[in-house]
């Protein structure tokens, strides 16, 4: 028997995310079928609000309610450091750590030659004004420690070094509860080098 | 299964789930091989920062013989490049060595004396400051142990040895064409003898005695016209990275500069 269109279209739809497959699919439509009709238009507003309701901020690149969003617009955080990160989301992981004062900048991606993806194509020309606007900046270079996030961090600090800026890169090393025996020769070498007072 | 155990090169890395990886490896005894590596993606990941592409390690996998996807088991790290990594212009041009292994190797090709002639071009990529004429020779070479080694002695259509002036050159013929053989055919190329001569040396020189050779500005750009050419009309289209490192050329440049005043050596 063929099932109902609406729940087909919806099953469709769900399979699209990743990390969904067809049972996943199938279970969460079944779920919200059995449930209110309240608690199915909450979901709907959510995801239509996601489009509707988000808006990229013009300073940082990052999403937010508003733009300037409230990070750029905070008169209390440090304008005197940028942290560079590659998505939006990474934003997010810094920000839930409550350390970090300063602004963001997010790239919208890494230089990825196998994916087409240029200096042009990410927002490194802003980045470069607002070193020009003021040199006395800290640039904190976050991207992440693989090949395209560390050759994009490379670019940026060849980009921005000529014009004056204190160039900066987070330490790469051993993760917290590793262990020193299984760690790779090139992770362990940037541990030494990345090392701070004890 | 079978437990494979051999030197490799790592081509790509790409995401394949949340937590996985499917690696791409031109390996020393069974050529090009793809691997899943489980977990790969942890910031705890036991295969670190081998799977990075560039990395030569010595890698173990298990499968079945000849299946498309094998198991990564095991791998650790000979050499990572790591003066590479930091140099945009060697680094992109290793890329693109990558990606020409990549797109012209196919997999159950074994070759050790091709694995030799890739690891040894990458070492070049690391401690030659001109690269240039490497990028020249590998596209040259590469093609040649792939069996599409160019016809450089004679006229590939009547057979006769060339005469002064200019001759021409058909990547679709595979080797030099004379005046009078040539077709009126814009794939064709044209260029002086004397850039033959040139073009025979980079296809027999040792590659670690490569930066002692000097070319002429202007057989240099009819080298890169025809042996990219040769790459172009073999692979079917551009190589995604090649832009890059004529374009990352230039953001380096000022750096160079600067370490010619402070210590020798790049
Ligand atoms: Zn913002
Ligand atoms: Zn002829």
């Amino acid at each position: 028997m063929k099932r109902p269109a609406a729940l087909q279209e919806l099953i469709a739809e769900l399979q699209k995310l990743p990390g969904i497959g067809q049972k996943t699919a199938e279970r969460l439509s079944f779920y919200l079928l059995r449930g209110t009709k309240e608690r199915a238009q909450r979901l709907a507003r959510a995801v239509e609000g996601l489009k509707e309701k988000i808006v990229l901020c013009s300073q940082c690149h990052g999403i937010a309610d508003k733009d300037p969003c409230d990070i750029c617009s905070d008169p209390n955080r440090n304008a005197a450091q940028i942290c560079v990160v590659e998505e939006p989301h990474d934003v997010y992981v810094f920000e839930s750590l409550g350390e970090y004062k300063g602004l963001y900048h997010v790239l919208m991606g890494v230089i990825s030659p196998l994916d087409g993806v240029g200096p042009q194509d990410l927002t490194v020309d802003h980045l470069k004004s607002k070193v020009e606007e003021n040199p006395a900046r800290e640039i904190i270079l976050a991207t992440n420690p693989d090949m395209e996030g560390e050759s994009t961090a490379v670019y940026i600090a060849r980009v921005l070094k000529p014009l004056g800026a204190k160039v900066t890169r987070i330490a790469r090393g051993l993760p917290v509860g590793g262990d020193i025996e299984y760690a790779d020769p090139v992770t362990l070498k940037k541990s030494l080098e990345g090392r701070g007072p004890a | 299964m079978a437990l494979f155990k051999t030197r490799a090169i790592v081509l790509k890395s790409i995401n394949l789930s949340e937590t996985d990886k499917l690696t791409t490896f031109y390996t020393e005894s069974f050529g090009k091989v793809k691997c899943v590596a489980k977990a790969a993606r942890r910031i705890k990941s036991r295969f670190g920062a081998a799977l990075e592409p560039l990395s030569f390690i010595n890698l173990i996998y298990f499968g079945k013989e000849n299946q498309e996807l094998y198991r990564l088991n095991h791998c650790d790290i000979i050499a990572s490049f790591q003066s590479v990594r930091e140099n945009l212009e060697k680094l992109y041009t290793a890329v693109y060595f990558l990606e020409l292994m990549d797109v012209t190797v196919r997999e159950g090709d074994r070759q050790t004396q091709l694995f030799q002639f890739f690891l040894s071009a990458l070492h070049c990529v690391e401690r030659q400051g001109r690269l240039e004429t490497l990028i020249r020779v590998f596209e040259l070479r590469l093609l040649a142990l792939l069996g599409y080694s160019p016809s450089l002695g004679q006229c590939v259509v009547c057979r006769k040895e060339p005469m002064n002036g200019w001759i021409g050159f058909s990547c679709f013929k595979g080797g030099i064409v004379c005046p009078i053989c040539i077709d009126q055919n814009p794939q064709e190329i044209r260029f002086q003898k004397g850039t033959l001569n040139y073009l025979k040396k980079l296809l027999s020189s040792d590659l670690k005695i490569l930066e002692r050779l000097k070319f002429p500005r202007t057989v240099e750009e009819e080298l890169e016209y025809i042996t990219h050419r040769m790459i172009l009309s073999h692979v079917g289209r551009e190589l995604k990275s090649y832009p890059f490192i004529k374009l990352m050329a230039e953001i380096d440049a000022p750096i160079l500069e600067d370490a010619k005043n402070g210590q020798t050596g790049n």
